[in-house]
């Protein structure tokens, strides 16, 4: 796959804040690319950058190998994490409007199309301040790829969705990828990125701290991790030698071993204390490495 | 270009598709124009309950004559004649012999009378009237009454009470009043304007006559129009862009297009707006106005002169205010913007009235040239009968040019900078340095 977008050492600054620190990244065309970082990493900041919206102070951003230029956003269709929307236009109209601005061809079949595959045909003809959140959500969407663009940029677009709705958008996700488009996303639900994404990058404190397949990622971190299910719960699982911290979802837990702590040791230390149910050696999962990058301890060594 | 126009058609279409523009075209001239209209509609009612004035006649030679005044006048003015109906309140005098002793002391009688509604009003008319001596007070009349300022009786009863001054005087200087008739004929001196020379069939056409409507009437409806028409569009950008920045549609927007075509696109569809109002009025105007059969007042040279004064300024203050509003992170910030930005266009109407009467001073003529004045100072020089030289509007139009250069440059720097930026109040120190500095 070659690259759709390319980062070379991008820096962006507000006053004394800076906000994107030499960030280069490469996103396949084609892939579905997840974004993920804590509140205030330097998410937004880049996907505007992408959209020409913010000028890098230094660094250059291509697509589709040319250096970025302001036509290039008719080539991309941007949802941002702000849903901001003309409540007092009829859902059609601000469709059309959107993706007349965009240099859309066939725009109004395409309207029609959307408006069908995302169940809202019947409310074409009203106004947006009569839809509930997750509809203008979906509007929002449409809005966003209603004039075929080659890059998808979406900036949280689960955020506030039921799953019938997160369902929906995701399916819609997926059929644009089909259809060759390049696909970036932003999330803070890790699950999500780790079933969605072929690619993720992490940014923490404007600096890229992740970048590639999930598994890639999950190489680097080694099997250090055991999912198991016992009958005492998170309490019988105080104190253990070799584990460095547990995750407790309530009914597994996730403990994290030391370098060199043997698996079976643990095991056997659990086992005097209550019956084990099942037991499971894994990778660490995408929410666990965001955690040890950007949780209280992460974010210690990162700033030592 | 295409974006532009397509941001200025949605602007347009979500100005003009409301309850609210039809209702604003149809109260605006309403509002403005609310006390002329009034004015006129009840000029003519008037309050015909009667009126009852007491009159202490120090000098003993009027009063008799103003109860015949009144006598006269009941019987010939305050019926119509046509439709025998009551127009005005009859008057009836009560005659009081003065109090030599304590004068006060009867004034303040009298006062109460008219404080219980017994009488309207009384006057006090001084001992030494007819032939006033080197003391001004006992020459004096006065008029005492609950609002004595505006009251129609003391208008009217000057007359009597100067014209028996006049017959008493003559009596005693000795004259017959018919011999000198004359002496008391007034005469008007008539306003005309300047003859001229018809170029096409070198005739020699009479003045016309001079007419207030034309030299003050037509320039102010001109002034105002042009104000309703900034009014209508300038306020509006501003707390558009503020509530597209505050309610996030502007990254959305700003995904598209630039932040200099987003500006530009408001003001468009704002001028559009505009244009759209001002056909609807001047239109209407003229065929109400030809209607009435005063066609000869509109003045149609102006015409042109208006539409491209108030494109310019449309553009100079819309991109002034669409720039303020994108520095605006809330409302209340919109709403402490607002009269700066009406300002230059507000400032005119306080100086409109010595440029109606000498449009052609220095001080007319400096401030209509300064080009944020020039669509309404300008506008009202033009509107009046005495011309205005040539090179004075197209200068004027040139300054606003120049203008709207330098406000759209520095407002879309402005824009820029400023429409995705929360919570940063509105600093005159930031605005500037948003503009000048990027």
């Amino acid at each position: 796959m070659t690259g759709a977008i390319v980062l070379e050492n991008v820096t962006k600054t507000f006053g004394e804040t800076l906000a994107v620190d030499r960030l280069s990244l490469s996103v396949p065309k084609g892939s579905v690319y997840g974004f993920i970082g804590p509140n205030g990493s330097g998410k937004t900041t880049t996907l505007r950058m992408i959209m020409n919206i913010l000028v890098p102070d230094s660094g250059e951003i291509r697509i589709f190998g040319e250096r970025l230029r302001k036509s290039d956003t008719d080539r991309i269709g941007y949802m941002p994490e702000e849903r901001g929307i003309y409540t007092r236009m009829k859902v059609r109209d601000l469709l059309r409007f959107y993706g007349s601005l965009k240099s859309g061809r066939n725009v109004r079949r395409e309207v029609d199309k959307w408006l069908e595959k995302l169940d809202l045909a019947d409310w074409g003809n009203k106004k947006l301040e009569a839809l509930s959140k997750g509809m203008r959500q979906k509007v929002q969407f449409i809005a966003t790829v209603v004039s075929g663009p080659e890059i998808v940029l979406l900036d949280e677009p689960f955020t506030g969705l039921d799953p019938v709705n997160t369902e929906a958008i995701k399916d819609a996700i997926l059929g644009l990828q089909a259809g060759g488009a390049t696909v970036i996303f932003s999330t803070h639900d890790m699950s999500v990125a780790e079933k969605m994404c072929n690619f993720i990058f992490m940014i923490f404190r404007g600096r890229k701290v992740l970048d590639g397949p999930l598994a890639a990622i999950q190489d680097q971190y080694g099997s250090d991790t055991i999912r198991m299910r016992t009958d005492g719960g998170v309490r019988a699982l105080a104190n253990l030698e070799g584990v460095e911290r547990v995750n407790d979802f309530g009914q597994i837990q996730e403990l994290r071993m030391a370098r060199g702590c043997d698996p079976q040791n643990v095991l056997a230390s659990v086992l005097s204390r209550t019956a084990v149910r099942s037991f499971e050696i894994v990778k660490p999962s995408l929410h666990d490495i965001f955690l040890r990058i950007a949780g209280p301890a992460g974010k210690e060594a990162n700033h030592a | 270009m295409r974006k532009v126009l397509k941001l200025a058609q949605r602007e347009y279409i979500a100005s003009v598709k409301t309850k609210g523009f039809i209702i604003g075209l149809i109260l605006a001239p309403l509002m403005m124009g609310g006390s002329l209209i009034a004015f006129a509609l009840l000029k003519d009612r008037v309050d015909t309950t009667d009126k009852k004035f007491a009159v202490i006649d120090r000098s003993g030679v009027i009063a008799g004559y103003l109860a015949e005044a009144v006598d006269k006048r009941n019987a010939e003015e305050i019926f119509d004649k046509e439709s025998g109906r009551k127009i005005k309140p009859a008057y009836s005098v009560e005659v009081v012999a003065p109090d030599e002793s304590d004068p006060r002391a009867q004034r303040l009688s009298l006062s109460d009378r008219v404080r219980r509604a017994e009488l309207h009003a009384f006057v006090d008319i001084g001992r030494d009237v007819v032939h006033p001596g080197d003391d001004p007070a006992p020459a004096h009349i006065a008029y005492y009454a609950k609002n004595a300022a505006l009251d129609d009786l003391r208008g009217w009863i000057v007359w009597p009470i100067n014209d028996r001054l006049r017959q008493v005087r003559l009596r005693d200087a000795g004259i017959e009043q018919e011999k000198v008739r004359d002496l008391f004929f007034w005469v008007n001196v008539d306003g005309l304007g300047l003859v001229s020379l018809d170029e096409g069939t070198g005739d020699i056409s009479d003045a016309k006559k001079a007419s207030e409507i034309e030299a003050i009437l037509v320039p102010i409806l001109m002034m105002m129009l042009m104000f309703l028409m900034i009014m209508m569009s300038v306020p509006g950008m501003l707390h558009s862009v503020m509530e597209e920045k505050t309610q996030r549609i502007a990254e959305l927007l700003l995904g598209s297009v630039s932040p200099f075509q987003f500006m530009i696109g408001k003001v468009l569809g704002g001028i559009a707006v505009s244009l759209t109002s001002s056909a609807v009025y001047v239109t209407g105007g003229i065929l109400a106005v030809r209607t009435m059969h005063y066609e000869h007042f509109i003045p149609y040279h102006v015409l042109p002169w208006f539409f491209a004064y108030m494109l310019l300024a449309i553009v100079m203050f819309g991109s002034y205010a669409a720039a303020l509003g994108s520095a605006c992170s809330e409302a209340k910030d919109a709403q402490s913007l607002t009269f700066p930005v009406l300002i230059p266009a507000l400032f005119p109407m306080f100086v409109y009235f010595p440029v109606v009467r000498e449009p052609a001073s220095a001080f007319a003529t400096v401030l209509s040239l300064i080009p944020t004045f020039t669509p309404l100072l300008m506008l009202i020089r033009q509107s009046t009968p005495e011309p205005v030289p040539s090179w004075q509007p197209a200068a004027g139009l040139a300054g606003m040019l120049a203008l709207t250069v330098l406000f759209v440059w520095a407002g879309g720097r402005l824009f820029r900078v400023a429409i995705l930026m929360q919570g940063t109040p509105p600093r005159l120190s930031n605005i500037l340095r948003w503009a000048f500095k990027g």
